[in-house]
């Protein structure tokens, strides 16, 4: 029989070589969850959803707190008109600095505060559309050109980070920096900064 | 009758487990399966290169090394972006697999080297930086060009801090290109520390791979050092460099500049060298696989690069084969010493289940059979890990020619080693802005790129 005329020794070897089998085949199906979109997540340490939100909630707190706002209102009597300029990543990663902007451009619109102009990418395709309706659409639904609001501010930032790293354990600090720059004169009237800071350990051992 | 019953058992099993032995190691090694796109890189259609690459099967455990290989055949045909898509992927794999794992270690202990999840050597590491980098800069992005920038800095730090400096642990041409970035972003201060860091690495290229500092890199030197008031630096370069004249920062920023790259041939080729010895004490054989460079060959040693009334020549900037060998070099005791520990045990094991078919009954020839599959499988399994990122480029080459605004033809000849030409390349439409860098890194790869196999 098998059993008996296997000795302890080969057994162990067939065993092995088994058991590195099942070892090696190890997978698993796709499994999808649901997550509500403010729960915070990290995964690897680098910059995600959450440190976006953060970044842009409390830049519009501060913004819509500060005197400047109230101070335009008054003098000009008018709500300052905005635009969103380059917010350059200068970090030491990709970071999609759209959705952060978009988020301020939304919370500071809502707030009815303040009025946003179009930002130069899109002001490209409005003036082509108007040019457009210039030759093809209906005198009374003519839009004349000439007649776009000048924005008073325009809205600069950086991503900055630094990174320091010593053998599996890792801290990521960033450091994220808005202004607001009038354009009639290039006075800051508000500068905004949000700092993030992660400690992030990978593991020395993996499957 | 009890014997053919025992052959009736257990000859099957005997072969299945030599069957998954086999499967489990890999029986071709890797790079034997790559002529067939070889021969579509040396014809220059790297198009169908890709196609081809992509339909090839390939285990988890060579992801990272699949992906190279194909984020370089994207950017050879053209698709920097779909290049940097898959180049992100090669990161996030490589980091997955930060850690030792336990399973592999057992495995390719008890196999093969192959049988462990590849995750680039060093340098490959640090090139995956480099070529994204390049993707983006061809495709006018320079701010992400900054980030991977940065990434170069970071994994060289890391580099810095696990190996000995008699390795490999700087690029020059990485941090070369890190400082040209940042000085087209007007970082002045960054980019002079990234040019001192690239002329200490070529002085140390100089030694170990025979790569000597690039006549750009002195200029750009001397260019900021005087930009930057550095005046006692800036004196003491021109002593070292012997050089009188160079065009400064002023005339510099009137005219844009034309960085050409030459990707020429492809990086040496991981071969296996098996020795198979008769152990003496015992009688039975015992193999040792270990993988070695193969050279692959290129006519190229240098290129010269025209544009409008503009002429100057292509520097050797970078020997990747040079460094790829050099690596090996150094691992090769270590890779040797685990190949003999496997064999010890491989040959344990053999021993183990010869001497328990000897203690059964002598007309068991199940027990025989399983030994002799112990053994066979412990031969077959003993394979070199012959991985790496084939699709590198042998040498890089680098020019650089200030031209005033406006849109050229470029055209390139490619120098064999007497100066001869050995193709010419022409690039129309190529746009210079004032104060800016263009950017062109082509991939060459000789029509006779492969040579025959040399039995070793």
């Amino acid at each position: 029989m098998m059993g008996c005329s296997f000795r302890a020794n080969s057994r162990l070897v067939l065993a092995l070589a088994v058991s590195a089998l099942t070892l090696s085949m190890a997978g698993c199906g796709t499994s999808v969850e649901r997550m509500d979109t403010a729960e915070v997540k990290d995964l690897s340490g680098a910059w995600n959803d959450t440190d976006s939100r953060l970044v842009s909630e409390e830049m519009i707190q501060d913004v819509l707190s500060r005197d400047w706002l109230p101070e335009f209102t008054r003098t000009h009597k008018k709500k300052p008109a905005v635009i969103v300029g380059e917010v350059l990543n200068l970090s030491n990663e990709h970071v999609n600095v759209n959705t952060f902007t978009a988020d301020m451009e939304r919370a500071l619109i809502n707030s009815g505060k303040i009025q946003f102009v179009a930002s130069k990418g899109e002001r490209g395709e409005i003036r082509e559309e108007r040019k457009d309706q210039d030759i093809n659409a209906a005198e009374t639904t003519r839009k004349p050109m000439g007649q776009e609001i000048g924005a008073d501010y325009m809205l600069k930032g950086t991503i900055n980070t630094i990174i320091d790293t010593s053998g599996s354990s890792q801290v990521r600090y960033y450091q994220v920096d808005l202004t607001l720059i009038s354009l009639a004169d290039n006075v800051k009237t508000w500068i905004g900064q949000k700092k993030i800071k992660k400690f992030v350990k990978r593991g020395n051992l993996r499957y | 009758m009890r014997l053919r019953r025992a052959i009736r058992v257990f000859l099957p099993s005997a072969w299945f487990l030599a069957t998954v032995l086999l499967a489990l190691s890999g029986c071709a090694s890797y790079s034997d399966s790559f002529s067939v796109i070889e021969n579509d890189m040396a014809a220059q259609k790297f198009g169908v290169a890709l196609q081809a690459f992509e339909k090839q099967r390939y285990p988890k455990r060579d992801q990272v090394v699949y992906l190279l290989n194909k984020a370089m055949l994207e950017r050879m045909s053209g698709d920097f972006a779909a290049s940097n898509r898959t180049f992100e992927a090669v990161k996030a794999s490589v980091d997955e697999l930060y850690g030792v794992s336990i399973r592999e270690q057992a495995l390719s202990f008890a196999f093969n080297d192959a049988t462990r999840s590849y995750t680039g050597e060093t340098y490959e590491q640090v090139l995956v930086h480099l070529y994204t980098a390049l993707n983006y800069l061809q495709l006018g992005d320079l701010i992400d060009a900054r980030v991977e920038a940065l990434q170069v800095d970071e994994r060289l730090r890391e580099i810095a801090q696990k190996i000995p400096e008699s390795r490999y642990t700087e690029d020059a041409l990485a941090r070369y290109l890190t400082g040209m970035i940042y000085e087209e972003m007007g970082e002045r201060s960054d980019a002079m520390i990234s040019y001192r860091q690239a002329y200490e690495a070529y002085r140390r290229y100089r030694e170990k791979y025979g790569v000597t500092v690039p006549n750009y890199l002195k200029q750009d030197l001397l260019r900021l050092s005087q930009q930057l008031g550095l005046s006692q630096e800036m004196r003491q370069y021109q002593k070292e460099f012997q050089i009188e004249h160079w065009m400064n920062a002023e005339e510099l920023a009137q005219k844009g500049e034309l960085v050409y790259i030459l990707n020429d041939g492809l990086a040496p080729i991981k071969r296996e060298q098996a020795a198979n010895v008769v152990d003496p004490a015992s009688g039975h054989i015992v193999r040792i696989a270990l993988p070695y460079f193969e050279t692959r060959f290129t006519p190229v040693s240098g290129a010269r690069v025209a544009a409008g009334d503009v002429s100057a020549p292509a520097e050797l900037a970078e020997d990747i084969g040079a460094i790829a060998v050099k690596d090996l070099e150094a691992r090769i005791p270590v890779i040797t010493a685990r190949a003999v520990a496997r064999a010890v045990l491989k040959a344990q094991m053999a021993k183990a289940a010869r001497e328990s078919a000897r203690q059964q009954n002598q007309n068991n020839a199940g027990a025989a059979v399983a030994a002799l599959a112990v053994e066979i499988a412990g031969l077959v399994t003993e394979r070199a890990d012959t991985r790496s990122w084939l699709t590198l480029p042998s040498r890089v080459y680098l020019a650089r020619l200030p031209l005033p605004p406006g849109t050229y033809t470029v055209k390139v000849d490619l120098l064999g080693d007497y100066g001869q030409i050995v193709a010419t390349q022409e690039y129309a439409n190529i746009t210079i802005h004032q104060g800016a860098k263009t950017y062109l890194s082509p991939h060459w790869i000789a029509p006779n790129v492969t040579t025959p196999r040399s039995p070793r």
